[in-house]
């Protein structure tokens, strides 16, 4: 067994930001494990892109595919370059595409699988883990049971690995090996739809400013776009809001939506249900308004400010723009 | 004779809960401010057949037993009184076809009854005859193969959103009410008939309570419940049995009002403390959480009894419907007080609960009818006879 | 046209959870629920039913002998049989595990459409759809927001990055539905009765097919510790202040973090 560390990198035209932090993550761990970090890069782009991976670290990557197929038609292929690999662990984004492919290769080749990780380590040569479960109250670090199978599958959520900047490597692009003949490729996109307005996608924003019910009205996120825009940030909402059509559901924070991890989440009239609280509780700052002093947020929240959002958010956005000079 | 719920009761009220509590509870306050027929709920109710439960099978029902039955009325009444009403009137205003109606006219009416497509209400109480039942005025005329009604009822429940209601009207004047009264199944929209008023009430204000009118309102002989001169027989039968649907009511109302107490003393701090470590609260709580007790498991013999069919029954119902309607209205008024000034305020639901309560005490027979009730029974049990009046005419 | 819904029996919400001394989540006298995100797929396949698409939907569920409460209340909610696979040398199971069992168990109920939810509460678990299908090497139609069938073919609107599309394969497929299927009904009080008399069978490790051995000790990760979160501190409470105030409060908070 090799100890290097695979990764999934998607393309969508270029690399996605996810590509970028796994080559990073997987590179740090490659350090520690005396491996090289290996790219399975697939999608639109992937063999032109690849390369590029060499900058935040990889040393190889492998090009599955560069089609628009589901992401899941990848497997067969990602299968047959991992089992040639023999690797320590592959690290997955914990996004839909990404869990596709790491469950398609658990199944495939009866790989353990772990995440999604707030941590993940080189120890005794082995990887060990550490994830919040049952919803955050407990964090438990595992590790792959003795004589299992390798690599470990490991889903990473977005913004735990910061990509790095200023590298300049570049990786040596090779095409897959084969794929494995398996009913996985027989999935194919009968239809697109592209909505109308551009769509941020939050799991890369590092500022969030988030509504929930208590927003009112599509009109109501009015000024949380502008606070949004005096910070730098995206803005999200609750399936509350979603479900109401007062955005559209990729910018659904929780459970059945987005896992964001950015550096400031700002609640605005979100209760803080737990359904939400799973798509955002690892946001290194939390700050919620609310007009219920009562709101399960108030319980998690950094910083808990009771009052009127629509007085507080225009304020606050103010507030910024003075602070910045604008 | 003993009893013991079942496990099917406890998932037939953990059912119950989870509706109440989800959908019912979040449109209490609504319901009361607004004054109106919650007909979602209603809709609500019906889809999950919990208004078929007094029915037969065959009329598509789901025939459950009395305590199963209380455990529905009660687990909605504990979110919302007005809306408990709802399963409760359709069995009241079912009960007289269902002791003394004929095949036939099951039949015809309980099928839309049991699957909540049609509301049923009940009509005796006219203004000047509520607690004398036997001072009722209404008349009803035989004209060829109908009946001819007229005359009016007051303090209807449902009465203006029935679609069927069971009328009781003297066809015998000469009579009396004991015995010259006859029931009748009156759909609503017949000719004649009209509900033109709906009264404002100290509580359940989503349930309308209506006056009704009936103005040579035609009805056919083969809508008449039982014998002519049947009509007072099949009454009290009726409320022995539906009176038992008011103390599960009761029970509901006051658990919801002793749950809403422990909650929020449990949260509010006063002296440095939560209000539910003074020991004097805990006093409060102890004997409200008992006596809710009491009377909850009174009303679950009772309801056992009344499905034995034991001799006694008007005993069991009473008892329970008056210990049940006296608990609410104490454990709610104490609700109110443990909960202080914001008990006293329409942002809490205490006070609402405490307005719902006092109408557990005033129909379906008063307390004070009802201990008439008890006390008759008690007296013939301890073979102490009835009133000398009555020793007289039977010679004894 | 046949669908099997998979469902899982989880802890409630909300519950008090904890890891048991050996690391296994403890499940002993704690108030047990269907997994909620499993009342999506419930919902969609009885639609299905309800539509007259699809004839048969059977529930499928692993676990201890206590999930057989689970499977009555699916079919309170509907439905017409339910599968309860249970054995002591399931206890512990991973998602792995999870997978290989009801793969093999699918395999002899051969349904047209294995349908999951999307993710399980408990361990946050996702794995488990792509897993079976790849084990049984049938496709995949993941986090549908609806789910159609006809014609020989499975479909899912699927959200995407800008939009969403129909993702389709042949039948049979392994599918799973997100929250946006629509609301679960609730049992009504005849579903209840009936759910009482629909067939529940239990089969062990050996009726689908499976020795201990197959299952690679049973996990193929181990808990190495269980502990509570890092204390944060209490949160900041602002209140009662006039709104310009409040913000200026926030932004001095920012401030004081470098976040603006």
């Amino acid at each position: 067994m090799s100890n290097d560390i695979l990764f999934l990198a998607e393309f969508n035209g270029s690399a996605a930001r996810s590509a970028l932090e796994l080559a990073t993550g997987a590179a740090q761990l490659a350090a520690k494990s005396g491996g090289s970090a290996v790219a399975l890069a697939y999608g639109p782009g992937a063999s032109d892109g690849a390369a590029a991976l060499g900058a935040q670290g990889a040393a190889r990557a492998i090009v599955l595919g560069d089609d628009d197929r589901p992401a899941i038609g990848f497997a067969p292929a990602a299968a047959a370059a991992v089992r040639d690999a023999d690797a320590l662990a592959l690290l997955a984004p914990a996004t839909p595409n990404g869990r596709d492919i790491a469950a398609a290769l658990v199944g495939l080749l009866d790989l353990p699988a772990f995440g999604p990780v707030r941590a993940a380590r080189v120890a005794d040569g082995t990887i060990e883990t550490e994830q919040a479960t049952l919803q955050g109250s407990v964090i438990t670090t595992s590790r792959p049971a003795d004589g299992a199978p390798t690599p470990s599958v490991v889903l990473v959520l977005a913004n735990t690995f910061t990509p790095a900047e200023g590298g300049s490597g570049s990786a040596s692009v090779e095409q897959a090996p084969g794929a494995d003949d398996s009913a996985l490729a027989k999935a194919t996109v009968a239809e697109r739809h592209e909505a109308e307005a551009k769509v941020v996608n939050l799991e890369e924003a590092t500022v969030i400013v988030a509504g929930g019910r208590g927003v009112g009205s599509e009109e109501g996120f009015g000024p949380l776009r502008e606070l949004a825009s005096a910070l730098g940030g995206a803005v999200g909402a609750s399936r509350a809001a979603a479900d109401a059509g007062w955005i559209p559901y990729q910018l659904q924070i929780g459970q059945t939506g987005k896992v964001v991890k950015p550096s400031l989440y700002l609640g605005v009239g979100i209760s803080g249900a737990i359904q939400h609280r799973v798509g955002m509780q690892t946001a290194e700052h939390v700050v919620a308004i609310n007009k219920d002093p009562d709101a399960p947020i108030g319980e998690f929240a950094d910083l808990f400010v009771v009052g009127d959002l629509f007085q507080v958010v225009p304020a606050l956005t103010d507030e910024i723009k003075r602070r910045k000079g604008a | 004779m003993t009893y013991l719920p079942t496990a099917d009761h406890d998932e037939l009220r953990a059912m119950v809960r989870e509706l109440a509590e989800e959908r019912i509870a979040p449109r209490a306050a609504a319901i009361d401010e607004g004054g109106e027929f919650p007909w979602d709920l209603k809709d609500l109710l019906a889809q999950q057949d919990l208004l078929g439960t007094c029915f037969d099978e065959r009329h598509g029902g789901t025939a459950l037993d009395t305590i199963g039955q209380s455990i529905v009325a009660e687990e909605i009444a504990r979110a919302d009184a007005t809306t408990s009403l709802i399963p409760i009137v359709q069995k009241l205003g079912a009960l007289p076809i269902i002791l003394a109606g004929s095949d036939e006219q099951k039949d015809r009416y309980f099928p839309r009854l049991a699957s909540g497509e049609w509301l049923i209400a009940f009509g005796l109480t006219e203004a000047a005859a509520g607690s004398d039942v036997s001072a009722n005025r209404m008349r009803a005329v035989r004209d060829g193969d109908a009946y001819v009604l007229n005359g009016s009822k007051r303090f209807i429940t449902h009465g203006s959103v029935a679609n069927v209601l069971t009328v009781f009207a003297l066809t015998d004047p000469e009579a009396g009410g004991r015995r010259g009264m006859s029931a009748f199944i009156v759909e609503a929209d017949t000719p004649g008939f009209a509900a033109p008023r709906v009264e404002h009430k100290m509580g359940i204000r989503g349930s309308p309570t209506a006056e009704l009118t009936f103005d040579d309102v035609r009805v056919p002989v083969e809508n008449r419940i039982g014998d002519e001169g049947e009509g007072f027989r099949i009454a009290m039968a009726t409320l022995d049995r539906s009176r038992l649907g008011i103390a599960a009511q009761a029970v509901g109302i006051a658990q919801g009002a002793l749950d809403a107490a422990v909650a929020y003393a449990g949260e509010r701090q006063q002296f440095g403390q939560r209000v539910v470590d003074f020991q004097g609260i805990q006093w409060m709580l102890a004997d409200m959480a008992s006596q809710t007790e009491a009377a909850r498991q009174l009303t679950y013999a009772a309801a056992a009894r009344v499905d034995a069919s034991v001799p006694d029954l008007p005993y069991w119902t009473s008892t329970a419907k008056l210990i049940a309607g006296d608990t609410a209205m104490r454990v709610t008024t104490d609700a109110v007080q443990i909960l202080g000034g914001y008990g006293y305020i329409t942002e809490y639901p205490v006070e609402r609960m405490m307005r719902d309560a006092k109408i557990t005490q005033l129909y379906e027979g008063t307390q004070q009818i009802q201990r008439l009730v008890v006390a008759r029974q008690l007296l013939q049990r301890a073979g102490v006879g009835a009133r000398p009046r009555e020793r007289r005419e039977t010679g004894a | 046209m046949k669908i099997v819904v998979c469902i899982k029996q989880v802890p409630a919400t909300g519950a008090d959870k904890r890891y048991t001394d050996d690391l296994r989540l403890d499940r002993a006298g704690v108030e047990a629920i269907i997994n909620p995100l499993d009342e999506y797929a419930i919902e969609q396949a009885l639609r299905l039913q309800d539509a007259g698409t699809v004839e048969t939907v059977s529930y499928l569920s692993m676990g201890p002998e206590q999930a057989s409460e689970a499977l009555r209340r699916a079919l309170a909610m509907g439905g017409d049989d339910a599968t309860l696979i249970s054995d002591p040398a399931l206890a512990g199971a991973d998602e792995w595990t999870t997978a290989k069992v009801l793969a093999s168990a699918l395999d002899k109920l051969a349904p047209d459409v294995a349908l999951m939810g999307m993710a399980s509460d408990d361990a946050r678990g996702s794995l488990v759809p792509g897993a079976v299908a790849a084990m049984r090497n049938v496709p995949l139609l993941s986090y549908g927001a609806e789910l159609t069938v006809g014609g020989g073919e499975a479909r899912v609107r699927r959200l995407s990055a800008t939009g969403f599309d129909w993702v389709a394969a042949p039948l049979p497929v392994v599918a799973s539905v997100t929250d946006q299927v629509g609301e679960p009904r609730y049992a009504s009080l005849k579903g209840i009765m009936a759910a009482k008399r629909k067939p529940l069978e239990t089969w062990s490790l050996a009726d689908v097919g499976l020795s201990a051995d197959d299952l690679r000790g049973g996990a193929l990760t181990t808990v190495t510790d269980a502990r509570p979160p890092e204390a944060k501190p209490p949160t900041e409470r602002v209140e009662n202040l006039p709104a310009a105030e409040a913000a200026a409060r926030i932004a001095d908070w920012l401030a004081a973090r470098k976040l603006i």
